[in-house]
């Protein structure tokens, strides 16, 4: 995929949404889920996920279901890869020492 | 019929949500178009209100510029299953550091007004842009004076109360000031300096201390810091007064490193009271304080 274990800049937006992503490491969610968790807008939200794809912290794929018989089109969904869960990890303890990472 | 008019203006929002996200995705760079688009529409499903669903694609709207900014188009291959893909590595090459692109276009920006600025400030100091006009020298018109009249209710003579200063002043002389030729005698006179005081007497000062039948430290070592063969020096501070005796209870100053030594120390000072040498001044003995160093040695 993208460039792996990218620094990221750290916003308290892209903290609030790593968080919601280290709730459940191994969940899968789309944008919508996310900004129901958080109440991030759209205009913030779209662009910290893919920073983080692109930064190898996501990995993305479409919904696997068939848009016909569910009556919905498929949603794009997120997860946080082994990278991505260590380096949030070690964020989120730098902050609970009381160390901007 | 409410109902119909509910079920037309969801309708138009939903059109409205569609077409800008629709807008949005394909301002978006060309890899990542196709993929915005199908995952926002997705998304834009799961609002339930009209005006939730115009918030979310007015934010597709804003995140497409951010998007487009963090990703130019001109880096962007073209759109493939697989060029989406690149279109992340493209993203990612990208530094999320201090120095984005953002910050270095406002430096660009306001660099090239300072400079735009310098080079303003330097041409109209060289070639003198203010026109000559305003600079040419021209006669004052004739300004008609107001004619000033003082107030009848002004006093004629005026008290003035200066406290007389501890420091003689010199007069300064002043051409044709009246006071001039008064002044003029008191400088023929020449200025001496008021003498400095300087302390003719020095008071000699002898310090006092442990005086004759002043108790011996042996009967004050403590019998433990014996067994135990402590050791040590414990400087006690006392103030006695002319007589000799403490005129108040002695403090360790520095101890000796035991507390029993410093207690035995503090309780041969306060023993001693009455045997101090009082300290003298210019042989006459005064009150005063001083340290007393008391040294605890077992002999071998």
């Amino acid at each position: 995929m993208g460039k792996k274990d990218a620094n990221v800049r750290m916003s308290l937006q892209t903290l609030r949404v790593l968080e919601v992503f280290l709730e459940n490491p191994t969940e899968k969610l789309a944008g919508a889920d996310v900004h129901q968790r958080c109440g991030i807008a759209s205009g913030t939200l779209y662009p910290i996920l893919l920073r983080l794809e692109s930064a190898g912290w996501f990995v993305s794929q479409w919904e696997s279901i068939d848009p016909a018989s569910v009556g919905r089109p498929r949603r794009r969904l997120y997860r946080l890869t082994s990278t991505g869960l260590r380096r949030a990890s070690e964020v989120f303890a730098s902050f609970n020492r009381g160390v901007l990472a | 019929m409410s109902q119909r008019n509910e079920r037309s203006t969801q309708a138009e929002s939903n059109g409205v949500s569609h077409w800008l996200i629709h807008h949005a995705a394909h301002r978006a760079p060309e890899s990542l178009s196709s993929r915005l688009e199908e995952e926002w529409l997705a998304d834009l499903g799961s609002r339930a209100s009209a005006l939730s669903r115009l918030r979310f694609a007015v934010g597709c709207c804003w995140a497409t510029m951010v998007i487009v900014n963090d990703c130019p188009r001109s880096r962007v291959p073209e759109a493939s299953p697989v060029a989406a893909a690149r279109g992340f590595i493209t993203l990612a090459d990208r530094s999320f550091g201090y120095f984005s692109l953002r910050s270095g276009t406002l430096f660009l920006i306001a660099g090239l007004h300072a400079a735009l600025f310098y080079g303003l400030i330097t041409l109209s100091q060289t070639h003198g842009i203010v026109p000559s006009s305003i600079l040419e020298n021209r006669p004052l018109e004739d300004v008609p004076r107001a004619k000033v009249t003082l107030p009848q209710s002004l006093p004629k003579t005026w008290t003035i109360t200066v406290p007389k200063p501890e420091v003689p002043v010199r007069p300064v002389l002043v051409p044709g000031d009246e006071v001039t030729a008064k002044a003029r005698e008191e400088l023929a006179e020449p200025y001496s300096p008021p003498p400095a005081v300087i302390p003719t007497h020095v008071v000699a000062r002898v310090a006092g201390g442990p005086g004759a039948g002043f108790p011996d430290t042996a009967d004050f070592y403590p019998s433990q810091s014996i067994r135990l063969e402590e050791q040590g020096v414990s400087t006690v501070r006392v103030c006695v007064d002319s007589h000799g005796r403490l005129s108040s209870d002695p403090t360790t100053v520095q101890g000796s490193g035991s507390t029993r030594l410093d207690e035995g120390a503090l309780r041969l000072a306060r023993a001693g009271s009455g045997h101090y040498r009082a300290t003298t001044e210019d042989g006459q003995p005064v009150n005063s304080c001083y340290p007393v160093g008391i040294r605890f040695q077992l002999k071998k």
